[in-house]
């Protein structure tokens, strides 16, 4: 059995619009093994979004507590949740923002300029990352230049920019089409297998559900399964499949 | 990290320690650099956005600059060509009202040398007198002078020579006076004798030896005097305060300088003399009337300067909230990357302070270079004009001073709000902003 790496206790959360509350999520439990794919699925407004920004430190749960490394994020203060998610965790939205004004190579070394470096120490990472994820003549475009898939590459860059060993990825291919969709997944899964990093993914593309190695169903905001699947056998299946 | 932070972070833990707590590790903030970067690449990235909010506040600063310059230097140049004969611690002394006149003699000008920071007492008179030349008479002045009084009021002789003894019958005429005594070139009456007959006041002569309305005296012409502030039109006559008192028996004069040390106080001496029956005038009198009048002058150019300056602020803060919807995104993506509040914060303020300084830069060299330039424009035509060429341009340092910390205060002013506004942001509102 792996190390625990995030363990996700009871949570609940409800958001109060006007007079009423809404309640999103139910008393969520969990854990996630270090070097697991963990994919969260369902339907939309099922509440996997709003556990995966819990899960970030973006919104704080209504009760519960998310424990990453042994620490319950949310028992710290902004300022450390800030910091944590800086140094820990590299994220990739389901739409990627950029800096305009920055070039596509400057925008992969923002996370190192945010925890203390300069760009000039920064760039020379960020261009070991720009050619892995294979976009390195983009470097000193406008990132708004690039396509969507285009786009999710750098953003991928981004997140590794200080050798996280948790990604956190939301929808990461809820804009892109089939082919390029496939590829960045692909390129994912290489990374999560080549250096061992924990990634835990939102989506609800049922064609992505063989990369993850555990699938975690939610519907109404309730876990409605929880399963470990080997990688191999996923693949081999979904090569039969594709056969 | 550096030392200063690390000393710091020791100090913090040690405190935190003390208490059995476990300080949180928050890290380090961004670069000074790195934030001046990225404001400056969004300054950069909208050119005509930029360029007109710089230009609003250059044009503030500069129209400020230009009418700040020009005041300042006008009221330098006035008060230059005021004291340029009149030092500020030298005592005009006359001799008091019609009702009580008294006149300048010995006795009372022991008393002035014995006041107090008193260092010299130079007399002056002044008689009417008749010159005659050819078939030609002309009425005048005759002002006799001590040679440390001409020093003291700055009266240079033009041509001629002054090495003779101060009782010698020699005068100075202006060259004005000269041509009227039909001299079509002045300098030709140098060396000449004239004759001449004076009017003397009963007060200022020994009444003892009196002898007024004599007779028609010839005197020499020993040069000409320097009337070039009057553009030579002026017709008097100067000789000696020892030749007059010699030959008229003169007691006294009728005006004096008095020199005081510049540590004395000025209207402590006045009040000294003037308790002697004598009137008294000092040049601070009219350099305090001519700074109060331009006090008035820059009071209306600061209202004006805070109109102006009011609006390109306006035109600041518009920019930069426009600036902060705009990159709401930017802001969300900073966020949830780990970028502080501080970090926010400073990125928004430091765009502000980088708009504000390039304005009042830009503002302040365009303002006294049109300051400079209208200086150069009006010499050019003073010299065609054949008029000395003046500097009515001056900035003070306390005035540099007060841009720097008004364009600091515009810039903190104007980029507090949407920095507070940007800082306080939610990542994920943020992040979903449309």
């Amino acid at each position: 059995m792996g190390e625990v790496k995030i363990k996700v206790e009871n949570i609940k959360k409800s958001f109060k619009v006007g007079e009423n509350v809404i309640p999103v999520l139910f008393g969520i439990d969990f854990e996630i093994m270090r070097g697991e794919f963990c994919l969260l699925i369902g339907p939309s407004g099922c509440g996997k979004s709003t556990l995966l920004h819990s899960i970030y430190g973006l919104e704080p749960p209504t009760e519960g507590k998310i424990i990453i490394d042994g620490k319950d994020i949310w028992n710290y203060s902004k300022d450390w949740r800030a910091h944590f998610r800086n140094k820990n965790v590299g994220f990739i939205p389901q739409q990627a923002f950029w800096i305009k004004s920055l070039s596509v190579i400057e925008n992969i070394a923002i996370p190192g300029v945010i925890a203390g470096a300069s760009f000039h120490e920064s760039i020379p990472k960020a261009a070991k990352l720009i050619e892995l994820v294979g976009m390195s003549k983009w470097a000193n475009h406008r990132p708004y230049d690039l396509s969507g898939g285009q786009q999710q590459r750098i953003a991928l860059a981004r997140s590794l920019l200080l050798d996280p060993q948790l990604i956190i990825a939301d929808e990461p291919t809820g804009n892109l089409d089939h082919k390029a969709g496939e590829e960045l997944m692909k390129l994912i899964e290489d990374i999560n297998k080549q250096f061992g990093l924990t990634v835990v993914m939102v989506t609800h593309n049922p064609s992505q559900y063989c990369f993850g190695t555990r699938i975690i169903n939610m519907e109404d905001g309730k876990i409605i399964s929880n399963e470990v699947q080997e990688r191999s056998k996923v693949i081999t299946e979904k090569n039969e499949h594709n056969i | 990290m550096n030392i200063i932070s690390k000393i710091k972070n020791s100090i913090l833990d040690s405190i935190f320690n003390l208490f059995g707590k476990e300080r949180e590790d928050i890290g380090v903030h961004m670069k000074f650099s790195v934030i001046t970067l990225i404001s400056y690449r969004n300054i950069a990235a909208n050119k005509i956005r930029s360029f007109l909010t710089i230009g609003g506040v250059g044009i503030g600063i500069g129209i400020i600059t230009f009418l700040i310059s020009l005041g300042f230097g006008i009221q330098e140049m006035v008060i230059r060509e005021i004291t340029k004969n009149n030092p500020s611690n030298v005592i005009e002394v006359s001799n008091g009202s019609l009702e009580n006149l008294i006149t300048l003699n010995d006795e009372t000008i022991d008393k002035i040398k014995n006041i107090e920071g008193v260092t010299r007492v130079e007399r002056a008179v002044n008689i009417g007198v008749k010159f005659y030349s050819s078939d030609t008479k002309i009425d005048s002045v005759l002002y006799g002078y001590t040679r440390g009084y001409m020093e003291m009021a700055n009266i240079r002789i033009k041509e001629g020579r002054t090495d003779f003894g101060d009782t010698e019958e020699k005068i100075f005429v202006t060259p004005k006076l000269a041509q009227l005594m039909g001299f079509s070139n002045p300098s030709d009456i140098i060396g000449k004798t004239v004759q001449y007959e004076v009017i003397i006041s009963e007060d200022i002569v020994d009444k003892s030896n009196i002898e007024n309305n004599r007779e028609k005296e010839d005197i020499e012409i020993a040069g000409l005097i320097n009337d070039d502030s009057n553009k030579n039109n002026s017709l008097f006559a100067v000789t000696m305060y020892d030749h007059l008192k010699e030959d008229f028996h003169l007691i006294g004069g009728q005006a004096g300088k008095v020199e005081v040390n510049i540590q004395a106080d000025t209207n402590s001496v006045r009040s000294r003399i003037e308790q002697s029956g004598f009137s008294t005038e000092s040049i601070s009198d009219t350099v305090q009337d001519v700074n109060a009048f331009f006090n008035v002058i820059k009071i209306v150019m600061v209202v004006f300067g805070t109109i102006i300056m009011s609006i390109s602020a306006m035109g600041m803060l518009n920019t930069l909230s426009v600036s902060l919807l705009q990159r709401t995104r930017e802001v969300g993506i900073l966020k949830a990357l780990g970028a502080k509040r501080a970090d926010v914060f400073k990125m928004f303020i430091f765009e502000a302070a980088i708009i504000s300084f390039s304005g009042g830069i830009l503002g302040f060299g365009l303002g006294y270079g049109a300051a400079r330039g209208a200086n150069l424009l009006f010499n050019y035509f003073a010299q065609k004009r054949g008029e000395d060429i003046v500097s009515f341009i001056s900035v003070p340092f306390y005035f540099v001073i007060a841009i720097i910390a008004f364009v600091a205060f515009l810039g903190f002013a104007t980029g507090i709000m949407p920095a507070r506004r940007a800082s306080k942001t939610h990542a994920l509102d943020a992040l979903r902003y449309e």
